[in-house]
């Protein structure tokens, strides 16, 4: 049996898992054998991935439809299954078999089909397809999961964004189809205009899909709403399959591209990452916070794309694929923390109702196995070791190191400014995240609800435990995976075969030496501290009792930093103070922080097409007459420029 | 394994772990005679240290398991980080490799278990202080891996070792992108052992603690942890700062021989720092880290000017 059997069979199963969900019988079996089906995605994946082998039809320009597998595909494949397995595992006992349950148990296997499509696709037709198939489905789930108001015109800014931008996808591929290079880097010539064309068209659509700033603004509209196993889908693969793209025609068939176009990337990288988490910080509802950490994400991803392509462009090719090993490594390790997040944020909604970042507290006593996995996946998500977080965020510290150590000045000085911002984004992450579990995991609980929260059911916790159980094998031992992933490149290079991350010219992160060190002597520290406890004492503050309304809020948490970015943040605040009789009765205070893309940049633009709208909506009359009478004088129109000669 | 290569070893976990209370200790009492008062010894962490391991722990009602593991957390990962860092260019691999920016993480770790201790104990004095010793944490990480960065880029490598011997002789003199490193590092020096003008370890007025906050409601073997782990913290970087930054003997056992008198006249450089700079403005703090990073950014561009 070979791996492309088992991803065929893996099809069957989560095509059948569909069609099972719909009676309500065999609902639960339906998710069942879609996580099955999960499992064989993730084993084929990954057996492609380690042998680096393929099957089926070869990548070709030409309009005939065909599927295939190779080594990047098995990659994603892979992620595809492990992040999904869990999901659907999780789905099991989330969803109810009710109507609208059965609907999204149906559309899940739609949503997983079309990736897989998307990933196997040889041919830019199916290829196309499959993309646009990507975006509609999930807003499928979204309106059946909740047809309100604010979603809905979430769903309509999400489709729109994404298929106006993902234009760009359109020209991309085309172009790419039109100079035969599909599948063959000799095709176009470096530093040629197509070559550059197909690069930002490639930028454009394909970033708009992975939530790279500034064309982010659907993600964290579109991702918090969705039930929270397709949140998990969305955030922890959807947004990676951009990736996928991005990397097959940035990496693969464009050949060596110009130096500015990896600045650029680095830009782009570097705006999301830092930009990411500084919104990601004042936002007080947890799946929001959430959505803008993939942006985060994808940035520092996109930063190890840039720097392979800088480096890729002075000749240094180790290094390229080193880092281009690192940004493939990261976008596995988000997968798998996102999706946890999601997951967990899921189970906490379940069981307490809203998810205002202000009003939990206390969930790692009542939910302490959907609690302590969340809280792994939150250290691994902030960048610390001994988790996966850190792994591939120290692979891309060292390699966009490498860019001014290959580089000229100018863009070793981005790569310097790029190395700052990783290590900026990282910090602001820890301390976003400190910030999420102080409020949600830790202290008392902050409501009613939330002091009675029942643990999750047994297959919720499953699929949030064996995620986090992949956050930490891959922190202990990211060469694994590494080593493969360095052969991903398709300059040869050679590829380190260890468990930790040796690389030439680096101290070597041992990381299995580390976590092992690390948890020897915190476990002697926390032995010899002892269980002898004096007494319980009250919390001092300074004398003064402490009561609930004194309790630190997520604006309070953030707020040292929201005085130092201010001149860029311009946050607003308004304080309203009723007096009576000269004796102040009421303060109400509020303030946010704007989201200035959105506001700034989208809104004037979404307001001059509404008043271009609003003037072409004159033409439309509605009657047969008027629009013969178009048909006639564009007819005339282009008859009179023939005639003249304009048309060539 | 060569003798000197043993003798480093042993001063590297000796001094790390043994003589790191000694460090801020020395900057104490020479900060008392600068400022014309006689001051405790020099050992006096020492004697804080026994007298706390003799004592239990405190628990604060409604606590968890974040509370009771936080200071072995914090103490565990900057140990990990004494074996990381050599003290010599001739030194042998620990187990926990050697390389530089894996430092920045395990500090980083530390820092991380003790503000999430905080949210725990729900006191706003200790939330006061996580928040903002994360906060001027974002400023001090970018410098000092913009720092790390210069060294490594001078000496082609992130590994430690390499990188003592690829920065000794008079460079940090002669070379202005490593000149410039020293000026950012030592503000980042500054900031990591939490002294003035970034913080005052003195203060006990919770109002305006940084570093002291969130370690406000720990008591006994607790609070001994989280002492030894920030006297630790001295140790790493004025270990980095003597090997790296500062001009250095290329022969291992010359930089061995004077490492002491390194140490000692960073402590005495310190001491100074803080009887002549007063504390300042919380939210300046930010501003005076991302000038040590822009010197440290003018540091690679001087370092790429030179090679290109």
């Amino acid at each position: 049996m070979s791996f492309a059997a088992l991803v065929l069979t893996g099809v069957g199963a989560v095509g059948a898992g569909g069609l099972l969900a719909i009676p309500r019988r065999s609902f639960a079996v339906g998710l069942a054998a879609q996580a099955a089906g999960c499992l064989l995605f993730a084993l084929g994946g990954f057996w492609a991935l380690g042998a680096d082998a393929s099957a089926g039809e070869q990548f070709t320009s030409t309009f005939t439809p065909g599927v295939g597998i190779d080594a990047l595909t098995g990659l994603f494949l892979g992620v595809l299954g492990a992040v999904g397995a869990a999901s659907l595992a999780y789905a099991t006992r989330y969803l109810e078999p009710t109507a609208k349950g059965r609907a999204i148990g149906a559309l899940t296997a739609l949503f997983l089909t079309v990736q897989v499509l998307v990933l196997v696709a040889r041919d830019p037709l199916t290829f196309l397809v499959a993309w646009e198939a990507m975006t509609l489905v999930p807003a499928a789930v979204i309106l059946v999961a909740r047809a309100d108001e604010p979603a809905r015109r979430a769903v309509v800014f999400y489709v729109a964004l994404t298929h106006l931008a993902g234009a760009g996808t359109w020209v991309a591929i085309l172009l790419l189809a039109h100079e035969g290079a599909i599948g063959d880097p000799s095709a176009v010539a470096s530093g040629s205009g197509v070559q550059v064309a197909i690069a930002l068209a490639a930028l454009v659509g394909m970033g708009a899909k992975a939530g790279l700033m500034p064309l982010h603004v659907w993600l964290p509209l579109a991702h918090p709403i969705a039930p929270a196993h397709i949140s998990a889908l969305m955030s922890g693969v959807m947004i990676k399959i951009a990736i996928y793209a991005l990397v097959r025609v940035l990496v693969e068939w464009l050949g060596v591209l110009p130096e500015w176009l990896g600045v650029l990337v680095l830009a782009l990288g570097a705006l999301s990452s830092v930009a990411g988490v500084v919104y990601a910080l004042f936002q007080h509802e947890l799946k929001r916070l959430l959505a803008f950490h993939s942006i985060e994400n994808v940035g520092i991803i996109v930063l190890g794309l840039g720097a392979c392509l800088l480096l890729r462009a002075r000749g240094a090719d180790a290094w390229a694929a080193f880092a281009l090993a690192a940004a493939l490594l990261h976008t596995v390790n988000h997968a798998l923390f996102k999706s946890l997040l999601f997951l967990g944020a899921g189970s906490f909604e379940r069981a307490v109702g809203s998810l205002e970042l202000d009003r939990l507290g206390g969930l790692l006593r009542r939910m302490p196995w959907t609690g302590g996995a969340f809280f792994v996946g939150a250290v691994a998500i902030a960048g610390l070791p001994p988790l996966n977080g850190f792994a591939s965020e120290w692979t891309t510290l060292q390699s966009l190191l490498r860019v001014p150590a290959y580089g000229g000045v100018a863009d070793g000085t981005a790569g310097a400014l790029a190395l700052a911002a990783l290590a900026a984004t990282a910090a602001l992450a820890a301390l976003c995240f400190v910030k999420v579990v102080g409020l949600v995991l830790l202290g008392p609980a902050r409501r009613e609800a939330v002091a009675h929260a029942e643990e999750a059911p047994g297959a919720m916790r499953a699929g949030v435990v064996a995620l986090a159980g992949g956050c930490v094998l891959l922190g202990v031992a990211p060469g694994l995976l590494f080593g493969s992933l360095v052969g991903l490149a398709p300059w040869s290079s050679d590829a380190p075969t260890t468990v930790g991350l040796d690389l030439p010219g680096t101290g070597d992160f041992r990381s299995g030496g580390v976590a092992l060190v690390l948890a020897a002597l915190v476990g002697a520290l926390a032995l010899l501290r002892g269980r002898r406890v004096a007494a319980v004492a009250p919390t001092w503050a300074c004398g003064q009792l402490v009561e609930r309304q004194l309790d630190w809020t997520s604006a309070g948490f953030t707020k040292p930093l929201r005085l130092v970015l201010e001149d860029v943040l311009r946050p607003e605040r308004e304080v309203v103070v009723r007096t009576e009789g000269g004796v102040v009765r009421e303060v109400a205070y509020e303030g946010r922080v704007p989201h200035h893309f959105e506001e700034r940049l989208y809104r004037p633009v979404t307001a001059f097409a509404m008043v271009g709208a609003h003037h072409a909506r004159r033409l439309q009359s509605g009657r047969l007459g008027v629009y013969v009478a178009y048909l006639l004088a564009l007819v005339l129109v282009v008859l009179t420029a023939a005639k003249l000669g304009i048309l060539g | 394994m060569s003798a000197t290569a043993a003798t480093a070893t042993a001063a590297q976990l000796l001094g790390g772990i043994a003589l790191a209370p000694l460090l801020p200790g020395l900057v104490q009492h020479w900060k008392a005679r600068l400022q014309g008062r006689r001051g405790p010894t020099p050992l006096q962490p020492y004697r804080e240290l026994r007298r706390l391991w003799g004592k239990s722990a405190v628990d604060v009602e409604g606590a968890g398991i974040v509370y009771r593991l936080a200071p072995s957390v914090a103490a565990g990962s900057v140990a990990v980080a004494v074996l990381l860092v050599p003290v010599a260019s001739d030194a042998p691999d620990l187990g926990v490799g050697r390389d530089a920016l894996v430092l920045a993480g395990l500090l980083a770790l530390a820092r991380f278990a003790v503000a999430a201790s905080s949210w725990e104990v729900a006191n706003g004095f200790a939330l006061m202080g996580a928040s903002r010793d994360l906060t001027i944490a974002v400023f001090v990480e970018a410098a000092l891996v913009l720092a790390l960065a210069v060294a490594a880029l001078v000496s082609g490598t992130t590994d430690l070792v390499q990188m003592i011997a690829g920065t000794a002789g008079s460079a940090a003199w002669s070379d202005p992108a490593l000149a410039l490193g020293a000026v950012a590092f030592a503000l980042v020096v500054v900031a990591e052992t939490g002294r003035q003008p970034v913080d005052n370890p003195d203060t006990h007025l919770e109002l305006t603690m940084i570093h002291e906050g969130p370690l406000l409601e720990y008591a006994g073997r607790d609070l001994a942890l989280l002492q030894w782990a920030a006297a630790a913290r001295h140790w790493l970087v004025l270990v980095l700062a003597a090997q790296v930054f500062l001009p250095h003997a290329a022969d291992p056992r010359v930089q061995l021989a004077l490492l002491p008198a390194l140490l000692a006249v960073l402590c005495g450089a310190l001491a100074l720092t803080e009887t002549l700079v007063a504390k300042m403005r919380i939210l300046l703090a930010p501003r005076l880290l991302g000038i040590a990073g822009l010197v440290a950014l003018l540091g690679i561009v001087a370092w790429l000017v030179e090679v290109t």
